[in-house]
């Protein structure tokens, strides 16, 4: 089933009046519990086409389609309350609410989306329980490391269980050991049949996905699948799939 | 709601001190309102305080003999009865003077409802019968004091002598000799003995009611009650109305300032909650991120500082009850909290809207971090490194402007405050002016002296032989009908067409012939003409026809006042004078002539003139009250923009530090980067006060009636003292946070 389809994406920012296309007609679609990496070069259009995806960030023309509806349509608002079921987002440089603890930071999504503190807390204890990070549940997030922000980023992402996960360069900020760590969840979370939307500059985390579709100049040049590869050899599954 | 809820809380746990400056702010600008608004009605309407701090009674009945008090007891709406008591009419004889006066009976013990506020010495007491309590209006008007010995005749013709025990206020009669005859408190066996025949004499009997509305009410029920005994009924109303003081200028002055705090309180609150937004920009596209709506944002930012500036409106509220409570001992009346609560809620919800939308509106991408719009060096402040102004001179003024918004605001914030208290300085100066040149404001006589029992001439010749009097111009006060008016105005004859009395003019001339007259901004307002018209009106049933020549300044009557010469009048109005205004000499003391005059059984009423300084002395309590509370807005300013200042600069802190600017440097260019913006503000405020002030000031004299041509702007030291005092608490304000922020270490790679 197609969690996300976009058909013929184009974004394009004015610059003092000169036209700067960053996203130029790009066309692809994510599955149900597929993990897809986008990578490319910097200022290839990986960050806008993921806040397209999310809708925090508008498109100029084309579709976007998530869950059979067409969403790119929708306003500001209509998207912000989308967001709060199907989407989670998790950004380079955390973003964690700075004057809210972690425990408020995770539960702040659930309580958006309509659960109750109670329920918000028990999702709360359970994520953070998942991800290593009870004891620091009332830190504030200046208190902890680069990798626990970004793991209670995660868990706050996945506060609502979304559709999607987009990630936009979640490692990008993180030392190896953290980068590892990250990974391994990113993994896990997949595992428990999450659709998930990387941007990256990283070879490893690209590794990680079933898909890498890499961009250059705001299109995509590159599509290849790379569950194939771990299919015995002499298959046909040897040659990397080219898509248009 | 809960997610909202939880994320003002943890807001507002996350930068206390600003939260608590915040309400502080607004509760201070709030308990100066309340308190300059129960200082105005005390200063022009002395009832209430009086009323209330004696406990009075709401109506006054008169009868014959001594009511069924148990049947007013019993009437719905009363609470409590004072007396009854009996009084009896007599004539009071001191200091030359015979004058009517109410002896009313008192009990040895203050009683409990209607009680006589002691102003000086002391109450009745049984071991001295001879003594009395005099109200102080009464008093100050024959001249009596504690000790005073004086005279009164009953309706028996049998004089009683007797001595002032002690002078107390009452809030139950109104201030002579507007509320006659005046009142003196005795024992019940004193008045026995000046009035023997119980036949002669009255009995009053105060009602305090629940609900002072209920008056009229009350009224009708007492007197049916009694059938027939009532003889007059007074209330509260009358009283109250006796005691007003119509006093345009102030109440102008005052809303002046109101307006003025109002508008610093709007920008303090708009500056803060504006720095605070933009210093959340991150966090605040983070939570649009999670799926906070625009609406939800702004409602969240709304209801944050909303509250905030409810809670200080609270304090406000309470802090102002309690000041006034205490140092005026009457309670802001409910009328004017609820005003003042409203007023400011509405500009507090005005403060906070613009940039409540304004972070409703952030653009969800929290991606990268808010840093300023980066500036490059202007040609300008290349030329001032090169011949090597102090780099951090040259790098903190380029920092203030880099935001022009906040830049524009954060000078605007001081120097609104500033502006506001140049004119607070101004009204001052004009005060004092009033006070150093009476001649100016029309009081160019100190004293004014009314014959009494001699006779016009004889009292001339008696007031020009004290060596300090310079002049005595004879005049009369009339009251006049003007056609189309159904009201009177004050007219006033003073001194003759060939020796005028000095008026201040201002516009136009002097009159110099009869049938020539000068009228103050008021009158010339009431009847709508102009210097060159003339008046017709009816002086004493006798047609007069004037030319008004000149404006002059005129305190008195909110300025409808007509001035002309005494010959002017018909000689059946002019002559005998009412009274002769002495003009003394110059560094004469009004007070020791007067004595004079008094002292030596002349026979003379004399009178000191009020200055209109003395009767706006209030004016000054709420000056100061007003550059506190200004100041504490300024502070929050300032704070907002240094703390902005900061945030916007922790990156640039560590590259000022690894390309070599020691901290002390760093330092310099924090404070200049602050301090500039504040100079600017405090130097632009002061200037548009000083412009302003003096125009402002006439406008308000224009309006009273009074008449333009009173403003004074404050003098130089006064503004450049004000300057100074402003900017070095601004640079200090500045100092602490970047003194602190100088000697972190700041890594330069922090995100």
């Amino acid at each position: 089933m197609t969690v996300l389809r976009t058909l013929n994406l184009v974004r394009i920012y004015q610059n003092g009046g000169v036209p700067v296309p960053a996203v130029r007609g790009v066309d692809f679609a994510v599955e149900a519990g597929e993990f897809v990496a986008i990578m490319g070069p910097s200022g290839s259009g990986k960050s806008t086409l993921v806040h397209m995806l999310g809708g925090l960030d508008v498109r100029t023309s084309g579709e976007i389609w998530l869950d059979g509806k067409r969403v790119d349509t929708l306003s500001e608002s209509a998207w912000a309350v989308l967001r709060r079921k199907k989407i989670g987002f998790v950004f380079q440089f955390y973003n964690l609410v700075t004057n809210m603890t972690v425990a408020d930071n995770v539960e702040l999504p659930a309580l958006l989306a309509g659960m109750s503190p109670r329920e918000a807390r028990e999702r709360r204890e359970y994520l953070l329980g998942e991800l290593s990070l009870t004891e620091r549940a009332f830190a504030a997030p200046a208190e902890l490391s680069g990798g626990e922000q970004q793991r209670v980023a995660l868990a706050r992402a996945l506060a609502n269980g979304p559709r999607l996960l987009l990630a936009d360069e979640p490692t990008g900020n993180l030392d190896s050991r953290n980068t590892r760590d990250v990974l391994k969840l990113l993994g896990e979370v997949h595992r428990q049949g999450q659709t998930v939307v990387v941007v990256t500059h990283d070879a490893k985390v690209a590794s990680k996905a079933d898909r890498v579709v890499t961009l250059a100049d705001g299109m995509i040049v590159d599509d290849a699948s790379m569950r194939r590869r771990r299919l015995p050899p002499g298959t046909a599954g040897d040659v990397v799939e080219l898509r248009g | 709601m809960v997610a909202e809820w939880r994320w003002i809380r943890a807001d507002l746990l996350a930068r206390r001190a600003q939260v608590a400056l915040t309400v502080l702010a607004v509760a201070g600008i709030v308990a100066a309102l309340v308190t300059a608004a129960t200082l105005l009605e005390e200063g022009t309407n002395p009832w209430r305080g009086l009323f209330t701090r004696g406990h009075g009674a709401h109506v006054w009945i008169h009868t014959k003999d001594a009511p069924d008090v148990a049947e007013l007891r019993g009437l719905t709406g009363v609470t409590e009865i004072a007396g009854p008591y009996v009084s009896a009419p007599a004539t009071l004889a001191a200091g030359g003077r015979k004058v009517p006066v109410a002896l009313q009976e008192a009990p040895a013990v203050p009683p409990k409802v209607a009680t006589p506020l002691m102003t000086e010495g002391r109450w009745l007491d049984p071991a001295d019968p001879g003594g009395v309590v005099v109200e102080r209006s009464f008093a100050t008007a024959t001249g009596l004091r504690p000790g005073s010995a004086f005279t009164v005749t009953g309706l028996d013709g049998a004089t009683h002598a007797l001595f002032v025990k002690g002078v107390a206020e009452s809030g139950d009669q109104g201030f002579y000799p507007d509320w006659a005859p005046g009142l003196a408190w005795t024992l019940r066996q004193t008045l026995s003995t000046v009035e023997p025949a119980p036949g002669r004499s009255e009995n009053v009997t105060g009602l305090r009611l629940a609900d002072p509305e209920d008056t009229n009410l009350v009224v009708q029920r007492s007197v049916t009650v009694l059938a027939g005994q009532v003889q007059r009924v007074a209330t509260w109303r009358e009283v109250r109305a006796s005691m007003e003081l119509d006093n345009r200028l102030l109440g102008l002055l005052l809303a002046l300032f109101g307006a003025a705090g109002l508008v610093g309180a709007a920008l303090a609150l708009a500056n803060a909650t504006g720095g605070r937004v933009l210093g959340q920009l991150r966090d605040l596209a983070t939570l649009k991120s999670l799926g906070f709506t625009p609406r939800q944002v702004s409602a969240m930012l709304l209801a944050e500082h909303g509250l905030l500036g409810l809670l200080g409106i609270l304090i406000g509220l309470a802090a102002g009850h309690v000041i006034t409570a205490a140092t005026l001992r009457v309670p802001p009346s409910p009328g004017q909290l609820a005003a003042i609560g409203l007023g400011t809620i509405l500009i507090v919800l005005v403060a906070v809207l613009l940039p409540a939308w304004r972070g409703g509106r952030t653009a969800p991408i929290p991606a990268a971090p808010a840093v300023p719009p980066h500036g490059r060096l202007s040609r300008l402040a290349r030329l001032a490194l090169l011949v090597r102004l102090p780099p951090a001179l040259v790098l903190g003024t380029r920092d203030a402007f880099t935001r022009r918004t906040p830049a524009v605001l954060t000078s605007a914030g001081l120097a609104v405050p500033m502006m506001m208290i140049t004119i607070g300085l101004g009204c001052w100066a004009t005060l004092d002016d009033f006070t150093a040149n009476p001649a100016k404001v029309g009081q160019a006589a100190a004293l004014s002296v009314r014959p009494g029992d001699l006779g016009a001439g004889e009292a001339r010749l008696r007031a020009m032989a004290d060596p300090a009097v310079l002049a005595a111009y004879p005049g009369v006060e009339l009251d006049a009908l003007v056609p189309w008016q159904t009201r009177t105005v004050r007219t006033r004859a003073l001194g003759s067409s060939t020796a005028p009395y000095p008026f201040h003019v201002i516009e136009g001339r002097m009159f110099r012939e009869r049938g020539e007259a000068v009228a103050g901004q008021g009158l010339l307002d009431l009847l709508s003409i102009r210097i060159g018209d003339r008046v017709r009106l009816t002086v004493g049933g006798t047609p007069l026809i004037v030319h008004i020549v000149g404006r002059v300044i005129e305190p008195e009557q909110d300025g409808e006042v007509l001035s002309f010469g005494i010959d002017t009048l018909a000689a059946k109005d002019a002559v005998p004078p009412h009274f002769y205004a002495l003009v003394l000499k110059d560094g004469a003391d009004a007070r020791e002539v007067r004595a004079r005059l008094l002292g030596s059984d002349r026979g003379l009423e004399v009178t000191q003139t009020v200055n209109p300084a003395d009767r706006l002395a209030v004016i000054r309590v709420i000056i100061v009250a007003l550059v506190v509370v200004l100041a504490l807005i300024g502070l929050t300013t300032l704070l907002t923009a240094s703390a902005l200042g900061l945030r916007d600069h922790r990156r640039d802190l560590a590259v000022l530090q690894a390309m070599g600017l020691t901290p002390r440097q760093v330092m310099a260019t924090l404070v200049t980067g602050t301090g500039i913006l504040a100079v600017l503000g405090v130097l632009s405020g002061a200037a548009a006060g000083a412009l302003l002030s003096r125009a402002l000031i006439d406008w308000e004299g224009h309006g009273s009636g009074v008449g333009a041509g009173i403003g004074r702007a404050p003098t130089p030291a006064t503004l450049a003292a004000a300057v100074l005092i402003a900017v070095g608490a601004c640079l200090l304000v500045a100092l602490i946070p970047a003194r602190r922020a100088a000697r972190a270490r700041v890594p330069v790679t922090a995100g």
